[in-house]
């Protein structure tokens, strides 16, 4: 079984990222299912991230630690890093760093200074980079010192251009390294550097020439690893792209044609994603039943979120499939247009970044804090539809559903994502995202021109503007939308819009609403929602080898929730363990609010860091052995 | 043949206070779209919150009536969909230049082909009377328990700053000179504002009718031509422009100061960015063909597909 963990830790704006892709698509190459996280921070350079990578033969479903290889570019990457590498691995690190003290690394966060002094002061000795690497060996990892200023003046040398042209090839040098001792071949480091700077050939020669040395420099020390062998898709393309860009692409193929958006982590790179490709080719049958070559969608940057929601809420009355994405501080400003949306029966898609909060908290971070927020958001009595994804793929469907549900109810839809689904990256197969099956029509009932009509099933003729006189408004209105306070008329569109919750909740099928995992019979059922998903199927697994069988009831809409099921479940169960990235357990809340079940046991993850798959091991069986309410798991730098 | 203005009445009761300057507004409001002979279904007027705002339900259209502030976007968002339709912005001096600023400075940026009427009478009426951001400091209106100790914003200067291309002041009283600069905003082609003076004879008692009427004059009693062609033009008139947008006092101007025919309306470089924009917007534009996507996406998203390439370097 392959299971390959990779570290690749430096400064941001050292090309960790890009280190990442490489190696992401080094492993593609080679014929494997990739899954990559980027993690770092609120700065634009110099402050530590890393990039985490685990390579498997089908797609893996968590990170975890320790890893294999920890390519570490700078000594705050070996001092923060040195504990997470497995026995038997390799730290890669650059020689010249061997003497830093962590005193005297500016960006290091001043806590972990603390404990590492606490650490290293217990051992009679001082937080320094050869210190951090005793200390790993001493547990049977091999640190490998790459001279990187020497070999940089090799490669200034070997392409005749300037050291200061070609310093930054430092990252390709630790992850060419770090990945020779995993076992890949330079060839597709080579590849995987030429497909990733494609549309800059000017520095392919550089980084390959980078590569080629610190490879010669490893393996005159390592001779005889072990090569890895070539994966089952070998030979198959894969596509690799992050959460962000998922959800833009679902969005241009579930026919989008305004997108709004104010720049806020982690949503931003959605909105450029999609700008970026914004006027786009069509395909041969659409060109011929079209006869265009290309179609456009709007995406505008605005002034504020305010003038995001409201602008995709103007475009959608008149016609248009708009959309806007934001995080929780953005969607804070949108609650109140949230309220208007509901009110007008505006079908707009908001799809929510989740980050960790509360407020700016820490903004590039992991974090599910926000589904009460977006449950309970805008004033007044709002029914809406509040959708949250489980993993990548769920969150391209969910994207182009939602952009559905929006019409065909007339209601925003807001779609939950998270930071972790945002930035971390998957290996694709093409028919994983071919719209097969899944018809995208518009979805808008034309049975009639008066807008507000007091329907059976509270959903009123679509008139967009611009195609009749009439009047919208946020004031409560009669059916032809003119302002009335009128107590009869007032009740009459009260009704329709419960009854429309009630429509909802009959037409997406409660399958569609929550995913139930594992044996019918064990005795523990996990409940949970969002990016949790995948780490709980994997947890599960490993749970299952040690004779623990586990259920997983994944909630995946909350408005409308499905209640039949997820009381069906959980009344049934021994023992009943709500999985969260939040403080309050926000879903296990709204299982009681919804259900009057009373979910007794979380296992929570507060520090802004993606669940790893056997944290959730770790805390159901801990819950098991001592009964404790609360497991609060911490992992990750 | 034009329409009568009467086509442009609803049955709506207008529930403006008796003298209010808003009826003048919406008289003027009706008779340029007669004369512009604008069908009322390819017309969106979009109200803020407020008195003005109710202007949504008395003008025959296809209306919006906006959350607080939010008309501009609102606004703005109708008419990058349906790049066809008019689009005529009535709003209150606080919806547009208090809790709504930003919105009015970015629309300006982008030139969007709306036009901004801002029911200017300095006080916030639906709400009984406090300071706008129109009124001068110092100023102590009946309502407020002392006199004003925040400085009104100047929002033809605002305009000017933010890059609208046409920029007018009207006096709701004066409804036949109104009704041509509202005309003249609706027709010219980017982002236009029509500042209107009003009384407020409810809470505003000391910028009243006989107040505004000592001071006011038109810009055409001198000699003025507010048209730009060119950018050096533009240099050169701006300074002009912004002086005599800072007069206020004994003597208040009214009339176009501005009509810059420099700049492309935003729905232009819409055009330019993607053409087929203007032929299918996005209101209409089909979203799919019997059911599948328009575009391939492992052909759309080509470059995330990790292939071998063969490249020399």
């Amino acid at each position: 079984m392959v299971d390959l963990k990779i570290l690749i830790g430096g400064p941001q704006g050292g090309g960790i990222e890009s280190a990442g892709q490489i190696a992401l698509k080094a492993f593609v190459l080679k014929g494997y299912h990739v899954l990559g996280s980027r993690e770092y921070q609120s700065n634009i350079m110099g402050a530590h991230s890393y990039y985490l990578v685990r390579v498997m033969r089908r797609r893996p479903r968590a990170l975890t630690l320790p890893v294999d290889v920890l390519v570490a570019l700078d000594a705050e990457s070996v001092l923060t890093h040195f504990e997470e590498v497995r026995p038997g691995g390799f730290i890669v690190y650059d020689s010249g760093t061997a003497n830093v003290k962590a005193s005297t690394i500016a960006p290091m966060a001043k806590p972990l200074k603390e404990r590492l002094s606490e650490f290293f002061g217990r051992r009679g000795s001082e937080p320094t980079v050869s210190e951090a690497l005793k200390v790993a060996e001493e547990r049977g990892v091999t640190p490998i010192g790459l001279p990187m200023k020497q070999l940089l003046r090799r490669v200034a040398e070997a392409t005749e251009r300037p050291l200061a042209s070609i310093s930054r090839t430092v990252n390709i040098m630790g992850l060419a390294a770090g990945l020779y001792l995993a076992g890949v071949e330079l060839e597709y480091v080579k590849d995987a550097i030429v497909a990733q700077f494609s549309a800059k050939p000017k520095i392919i020669k550089p980084n390959v020439v980078a590569a080629s040395m610190a490879v010669e420099h490893v393996s005159e020390l390592h001779e005889g690893l072990p090569r890895l062998e070539d994966g089952p898709l070998k030979g198959k393309q894969l596509m690799v792209a992050t959460g962000n860009e998922l959800v833009a692409m679902a969005k241009l193929v579930g026919g989008l044609s305004v997108q709004t958006y104010y720049p806020i982590t982690p949503s931003s790179d959605e909105a450029l994603y999609l700008e970026e490709h914004r006027y786009f080719e069509l395909n041969d049958v659409a060109k011929e039943r079209l006869g265009l070559e290309k179609m456009g969608i709007v995406v505008l940057q605005t002034e504020d979120e305010l003038s995001a929601i409201n602008m995709a809420i103007g475009a959608a009355l008149a016609g248009a499939r708009a959309a806007t994405s934001t995080s929780g501080p953005g969607f804070s400003l949108m609650n109140e247009a949230i309220s208007y949306a509901v009110t007008v029966e505006a079908p707009i898609l908001i799809t929510l970044w989740m980050r960790a909060g509360p407020s700016t908290g820490i903004p590039t971070r992991e974090g599910q804090q926000d589904l009460l927020h977006a449950l309970f958001s805008g004033h007044g009595d709002t029914p809406k539809i509040v959708v949250a994804s489980g993993d990548h793929l769920e969150a391209y469907w969910d994207t182009i559903k939602a952009l559905e549900w929006a019409e065909r109810f007339q209601t925003p839809v807001i779609h939950l994502v998270d930071k972790y689904l945002a930035s971390s990256m998957i290996s694709i197969e093409k028919r994983e995202i071919e719209p097969r099956g899944y018809p995208i029509m518009r979805a808008l009932k034309t049975d009639g021109d008066l807008r507000y009509k007091v329907t059976e099933d509270g959903i009123s003729p679509w008139v967009p503007l611009g195609s009749s006189t009439m009047v919208i408004t946020g004031l409560e209105h009669t059916e032809d939308g003119f302002a009335t306070e009128d107590p009869v008329a007032r009740d009459a569109m009260m009704e329709k819009r419960r009854r429309k919750m009630e429509t909802i909740k009959r037409e997406i099928p409660e399958e569609e609403r929550v995913r139930v995992y594992g044996a019918r019979d064990a005795d523990v059922v996990l409940v949970s929602w969002g990016s949790t998903k995948n780490p709980i199927l994997s947890a599960m697994e490993a749970l299952e080898g040690e004779g623990v069988g586990t259920r997983f009831v994944q909630i995946r809409t909350f408005f409308p929730f499905p209640e039949d099921t997820v009381s069906r479940e959980l009344s049934e169960a021994k023992t009943v363990i709500g999985v969260e990235q939040n403080l309050l357990g926000q879903a296990a809340f709204l299982v009681r609010a919804f259900t009057g079940y009373r979910v007794r046991h979380m296992i929570l993850k507060l520090n802004g860091r993606p669940i790893f798959d056997d944290e959730i091991v770790y805390g159901v069986k801990r819950i098991l052995e001592t009964g404790e309410e609360t497991v609060v798991v911490r992992g990750g730098s | 043949m034009a329409r009568s203005f009467l086509e442009y009445k609803t049955d709506a009761w207008v529930q403006w206070c008796p003298g209010c300057g808003d009826f003048g507004i919406l008289n003027a409001i009706h008779r340029a779209l007669a004369e512009l002979d604008i069908d009322p279904r390819n017309l969106v007027v979009v109200g803020g919150i407020g008195c003005s705002g109710r202007t949504t339900f008395y003008v025959k259209g296809s209306n919006l009536h906006a959350l607080h502030g939010r008309a501009i976007p609102l606004a703005t968002g109708v008419k990058l969909a349906n790049p066809r339709l008019k689009v005529v912005i009535a709003g209150g001096d606080g919806d547009l230049l208090g809790i709504g600023a930003g919105h009015f400075v970015a629309v300006g940026r982008r030139n969007v082909d709306i036009t901004v009427i801002v029911f200017d009478n300095a006080v916030y009426g639906l709400t009984k009377g406090q300071a706008a951001p129109t009124l001068p400091s110092g100023v102590k209106t009946k309502a407020l328990p002392g006199p004003n100790i925040q400085d009104a914003v100047n929002p033809l200067l605002l305009a000017l700053a933010s890059g609208y291309t046409f920029i007018a002041r009207g006096y709701a009283y004066h409804t036949a000179q109104l009704k041509e600069m509202i005309k003249a905003a609706i027709s010219h082609r980017g982002t236009a504002l029509v500042d209107v003076l009003q009384p407020c004879p409810t809470y505003n008692n000391v910028m009243t009718n006989q107040w505004y009427e000592e001071r006011v004059y038109y810009l055409e009693e001198e000699e003025w031509d507010p048209v730009v062609k060119t950018p050096e033009e533009y240099r050169r008139k701006v300074p002009l422009i912004a002086a005599k947008m800072l007069e206020w006092g004994d003597r208040i101007p009214l009339g176009v100061f501005l009509k810059d025919e420099t700049k492309e309306p935003f729905e232009e470089r819409l055009e330019r960015q993607m053409p087929g924009y203007m032929d299918n917007p996005p209101s209409s534009r089909p979203i799919s063909v019997d059911g599948y996507p328009l575009a391939d996406p492992w052909k759309v998203f080509e470059e995330k597909v990790v292939k071998k390439v063969e490249a020399s370097y």
